[in-house]
Protein backbone atom coordinates (compact mmCIF):
# COMPACT_ATOMS: atom_id res chain seq x y z
CA UNK A 1 0.00 0.00 0.00
CA UNK A 2 2.65 2.60 1.10
CA UNK A 3 4.24 1.92 -2.63
CA UNK A 4 1.27 2.85 -4.23
CA UNK A 5 0.67 5.69 -2.36
CA UNK A 6 4.86 6.85 -3.04
CA UNK A 7 3.90 6.55 -7.03
CA UNK A 8 0.98 8.61 -6.01
CA UNK A 9 2.85 11.11 -4.61
CA UNK A 10 4.91 11.16 -7.54
CA UNK A 11 2.66 11.62 -10.38
CA UNK A 12 1.25 14.70 -8.41
CA UNK A 13 4.63 16.16 -7.67
CA UNK A 14 5.31 15.77 -11.72
CA UNK A 15 1.92 17.31 -12.69
CA UNK A 16 2.60 20.21 -9.98
CA UNK A 17 5.81 20.33 -11.88
CA UNK A 18 3.70 20.80 -15.54
CA UNK A 19 0.82 22.67 -14.22
CA UNK A 20 1.67 24.46 -11.40
CA UNK A 21 4.45 27.10 -9.65
CA UNK A 22 7.83 25.87 -9.21
CA UNK A 23 7.66 26.42 -5.55
CA UNK A 24 4.88 23.94 -5.11
CA UNK A 25 6.89 21.12 -7.19
CA UNK A 26 9.77 21.81 -4.75
CA UNK A 27 7.92 21.13 -1.59
CA UNK A 28 6.08 18.26 -2.72
CA UNK A 29 9.14 16.58 -4.32
CA UNK A 30 11.23 16.74 -1.00
CA UNK A 31 8.59 15.75 0.69
CA UNK A 32 8.20 12.51 -1.54
CA UNK A 33 11.78 11.72 -1.71
CA UNK A 34 11.89 12.29 2.14
CA UNK A 35 8.97 9.48 2.00
CA UNK A 36 10.50 7.46 -0.07
CA UNK A 37 13.62 6.87 1.53
CA UNK A 38 12.37 6.54 4.82
CA UNK A 39 10.45 3.92 3.89
CA UNK A 40 13.53 2.18 2.19
CA UNK A 41 15.36 2.52 6.00
CA UNK A 42 11.73 1.08 7.24
CA UNK A 43 12.81 -1.91 4.65
CA UNK A 44 16.18 -1.68 5.19
CA UNK A 45 15.73 -3.03 9.12
CA UNK A 46 13.94 -6.07 7.74
CA UNK A 47 15.53 -9.22 6.75
CA UNK A 48 14.37 -9.71 3.08
CA UNK A 49 14.08 -13.05 2.06
CA UNK A 50 15.10 -13.13 -1.36
CA UNK A 51 17.69 -15.42 -1.68
CA UNK A 52 15.98 -18.94 -2.66
CA UNK B 1 24.27 25.34 -25.29
CA UNK B 2 21.37 26.89 -26.29
CA UNK B 3 18.53 26.86 -23.73
CA UNK B 4 16.02 25.07 -26.48
CA UNK B 5 18.51 22.59 -27.30
CA UNK B 6 19.10 22.05 -23.39
CA UNK B 7 14.92 22.05 -23.66
CA UNK B 8 15.17 18.74 -26.36
CA UNK B 9 17.73 17.40 -24.19
CA UNK B 10 15.40 17.32 -21.05
CA UNK B 11 12.61 15.73 -23.74
CA UNK B 12 15.01 13.23 -24.26
CA UNK B 13 15.82 12.67 -20.97
CA UNK B 14 12.19 12.09 -19.99
CA UNK B 15 11.80 9.60 -23.30
CA UNK B 16 14.44 7.72 -21.69
CA UNK B 17 12.84 7.29 -18.37
CA UNK B 18 9.50 6.41 -20.08
CA UNK B 19 11.33 3.33 -21.85
CA UNK B 20 12.81 2.61 -18.58
CA UNK B 21 9.39 2.11 -16.78
CA UNK B 22 7.69 0.85 -20.04
CA UNK B 23 10.56 -1.83 -19.78
CA UNK B 24 9.89 -2.99 -16.08
CA UNK B 25 6.09 -3.16 -17.18
CA UNK B 26 7.20 -5.08 -19.94
CA UNK B 27 8.98 -7.50 -17.80
CA UNK B 28 6.13 -7.18 -14.81
CA UNK B 29 3.28 -8.48 -17.64
CA UNK B 30 5.44 -10.36 -19.95
CA UNK B 31 7.84 -12.79 -17.94
CA UNK B 32 6.01 -12.34 -14.92
CA UNK B 33 8.19 -10.81 -12.64
CA UNK B 34 6.91 -9.31 -10.07
CA UNK B 35 8.44 -6.01 -8.55
CA UNK B 36 9.64 -6.57 -5.18
CA UNK B 37 9.64 -3.69 -2.34
CA UNK B 38 13.16 -2.69 -3.44
CA UNK B 39 12.53 -3.05 -7.21
CA UNK B 40 9.20 -0.99 -6.83
CA UNK B 41 11.64 1.78 -4.73
CA UNK B 42 13.65 1.71 -8.16
CA UNK B 43 10.72 2.32 -9.77
CA UNK B 44 9.71 5.53 -7.93
CA UNK B 45 13.71 6.85 -8.18
CA UNK B 46 13.80 6.69 -12.20
CA UNK B 47 9.75 8.45 -12.05
CA UNK B 48 11.35 10.86 -9.90
CA UNK B 49 14.22 11.66 -12.01
CA UNK B 50 11.64 13.04 -14.40
CA UNK B 51 11.24 16.35 -11.64
CA UNK B 52 13.97 17.86 -13.20
CA UNK B 53 13.31 17.71 -16.63
CA UNK B 54 9.95 18.42 -16.40
CA UNK B 55 11.04 21.66 -14.73
CA UNK B 56 13.25 22.73 -17.00
CA UNK B 57 10.91 22.25 -20.62
CA UNK B 58 8.14 24.17 -18.38
CA UNK B 59 10.01 27.03 -16.74
CA UNK B 60 13.23 26.54 -18.82
CA UNK B 61 16.68 25.50 -17.85
CA UNK B 62 17.92 26.06 -14.17
CA UNK B 63 20.63 24.35 -11.55
CA UNK B 64 18.06 23.77 -9.27
CA UNK B 65 15.87 21.15 -11.56
CA UNK B 66 19.25 19.65 -12.35
CA UNK B 67 19.83 19.00 -8.22
CA UNK B 68 16.17 17.59 -7.96
CA UNK B 69 17.34 15.31 -10.65
CA UNK B 70 20.39 14.14 -9.00
CA UNK B 71 19.02 13.98 -5.79
CA UNK B 72 16.85 11.00 -7.03
CA UNK B 73 19.13 9.72 -8.68
CA UNK B 74 21.81 9.21 -5.87
CA UNK B 75 18.67 7.86 -3.57
CA UNK B 76 17.64 5.57 -6.47
CA UNK B 77 21.29 4.37 -6.53
CA UNK B 78 21.52 3.54 -2.90
CA UNK B 79 18.59 1.63 -3.17
CA UNK B 80 19.56 -0.59 -6.20
CA UNK B 81 23.59 -0.87 -4.66
CA UNK B 82 21.61 -2.38 -1.23
CA UNK B 83 20.11 -5.27 -3.60
CA UNK B 84 23.24 -5.86 -5.19
CA UNK B 85 24.95 -5.93 -2.12
CA UNK B 86 22.23 -8.66 -0.96
CA UNK B 87 23.26 -10.99 -3.62
CA UNK B 88 26.77 -10.19 -3.86
CA UNK B 89 27.67 -13.40 -1.84
CA UNK B 90 29.29 -16.26 -4.69
CA UNK B 91 26.68 -18.86 -5.33
CA UNK B 92 23.72 -16.39 -4.83
CA UNK B 93 21.24 -16.85 -7.68
CA UNK B 94 20.01 -13.40 -7.14
CA UNK B 95 16.65 -12.00 -7.32
CA UNK B 96 14.32 -12.15 -10.75
CA UNK B 97 15.63 -13.35 -14.04
CA UNK B 98 18.89 -11.45 -15.87
CA UNK B 99 18.99 -9.55 -19.09
CA UNK B 100 21.91 -9.61 -20.85
CA UNK B 101 23.83 -11.10 -18.11
CA UNK B 102 22.97 -8.83 -15.54
CA UNK B 103 19.75 -8.85 -12.91
CA UNK B 104 17.13 -5.75 -12.87
CA UNK B 105 18.84 -4.30 -10.17
CA UNK B 106 22.31 -4.24 -11.70
CA UNK B 107 20.92 -2.85 -14.93
CA UNK B 108 18.74 -0.25 -12.24
CA UNK B 109 22.37 0.94 -10.53
CA UNK B 110 23.70 1.25 -14.07
CA UNK B 111 21.16 3.53 -15.26
CA UNK B 112 21.28 5.70 -12.37
CA UNK B 113 25.04 6.04 -13.05
CA UNK B 114 24.67 6.91 -16.27
CA UNK B 115 21.71 9.36 -15.02
CA UNK B 116 24.06 11.15 -12.56
CA UNK B 117 26.51 11.76 -14.78
CA UNK B 118 24.69 12.68 -17.90
CA UNK B 119 22.97 15.53 -15.19
CA UNK B 120 26.92 16.51 -14.26
CA UNK B 121 27.43 16.68 -17.93
CA UNK B 122 24.83 18.90 -18.91
CA UNK B 123 25.18 21.17 -15.88
CA UNK B 124 28.78 21.99 -17.86
CA UNK B 125 27.12 24.29 -20.17
CA UNK B 126 26.35 27.58 -18.23
CA UNK B 127 25.45 29.16 -21.54
CA UNK B 128 22.10 27.52 -20.90
CA UNK B 129 20.96 29.65 -17.78
CA UNK B 130 22.08 33.09 -19.12
CA UNK B 131 19.29 35.05 -17.13
CA UNK B 132 19.42 37.86 -19.94
CA UNK B 133 17.52 35.47 -22.24
CA UNK B 134 14.37 35.51 -21.21
CA UNK B 135 12.43 34.06 -24.06
CA UNK B 136 11.81 31.27 -22.80
CA UNK B 137 11.02 28.35 -25.87
CA UNK B 138 7.65 26.74 -25.73
CA UNK B 139 7.67 23.30 -25.08
CA UNK B 140 6.55 21.69 -28.47
CA UNK B 141 4.46 18.80 -29.08
CA UNK B 142 7.95 16.61 -28.64
CA UNK B 143 8.63 17.55 -25.03
CA UNK B 144 4.69 17.39 -24.05
CA UNK B 145 4.27 14.15 -25.27
CA UNK B 146 7.25 13.11 -23.34
CA UNK B 147 5.88 14.69 -19.82
CA UNK B 148 2.57 13.51 -20.24
CA UNK B 149 3.97 9.79 -21.40
CA UNK B 150 6.29 9.76 -18.29
CA UNK B 151 3.03 11.09 -16.04
CA UNK B 152 1.18 7.96 -17.89
CA UNK B 153 3.42 5.43 -16.60
CA UNK B 154 3.83 6.75 -13.24
CA UNK B 155 0.06 6.98 -12.71
CA UNK B 156 -0.04 3.29 -14.28
CA UNK B 157 2.31 2.14 -11.67
CA UNK B 158 -0.19 3.53 -8.72
CA UNK B 159 -2.45 0.71 -10.55
CA UNK B 160 -0.61 -2.26 -10.87
CA UNK B 161 1.31 -1.54 -7.25
CA UNK B 162 -2.47 -1.54 -5.77
CA UNK B 163 -3.23 -4.75 -7.41
CA UNK B 164 0.39 -6.52 -7.10
CA UNK B 165 0.17 -5.47 -3.13
CA UNK B 166 -3.31 -5.21 -2.31
CA UNK B 167 -3.99 -3.06 0.78
CA UNK B 168 -1.30 -4.39 2.93
CA UNK B 169 2.06 -4.81 3.25
CA UNK B 170 3.59 -5.49 -0.01
CA UNK B 171 5.48 -9.06 0.09
CA UNK B 172 9.01 -9.71 0.03
CA UNK B 173 8.97 -11.85 -2.97
CA UNK B 174 5.90 -11.13 -4.60
CA UNK B 175 4.75 -14.15 -6.97
CA UNK B 176 1.26 -13.28 -7.14
CA UNK B 177 -0.98 -10.06 -7.41
CA UNK B 178 -2.79 -9.70 -3.96
CA UNK B 179 -5.84 -7.77 -5.14
CA UNK B 180 -6.93 -10.44 -7.33
CA UNK B 181 -6.60 -12.82 -5.25
CA UNK B 182 -8.66 -11.58 -2.99
CA UNK B 183 -10.79 -11.43 -5.31
CA UNK B 184 -10.86 -15.03 -6.93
Amino acid sequence: MEFAALFLAVTVVLVAAWRGTRTVALVLFGATLAASVATYLHHATDVLKLSF
Amino acid sequence: MSRSFAVTLNALGLYAIAFVLAAAFAAQFLRHELPCPLCLLQRIQFALLAIGPILNIRHGPRPSHYAMSLLAALAGAAFATRQVLLHIMPGDPGFGSALFGYHYYTWALIGFCIASVAIAAVLLFDSQFKSDDTTQPKAGTFARVAVWLVIALTAANVLSTLVECGLGACPDNPVDYELLKRRL
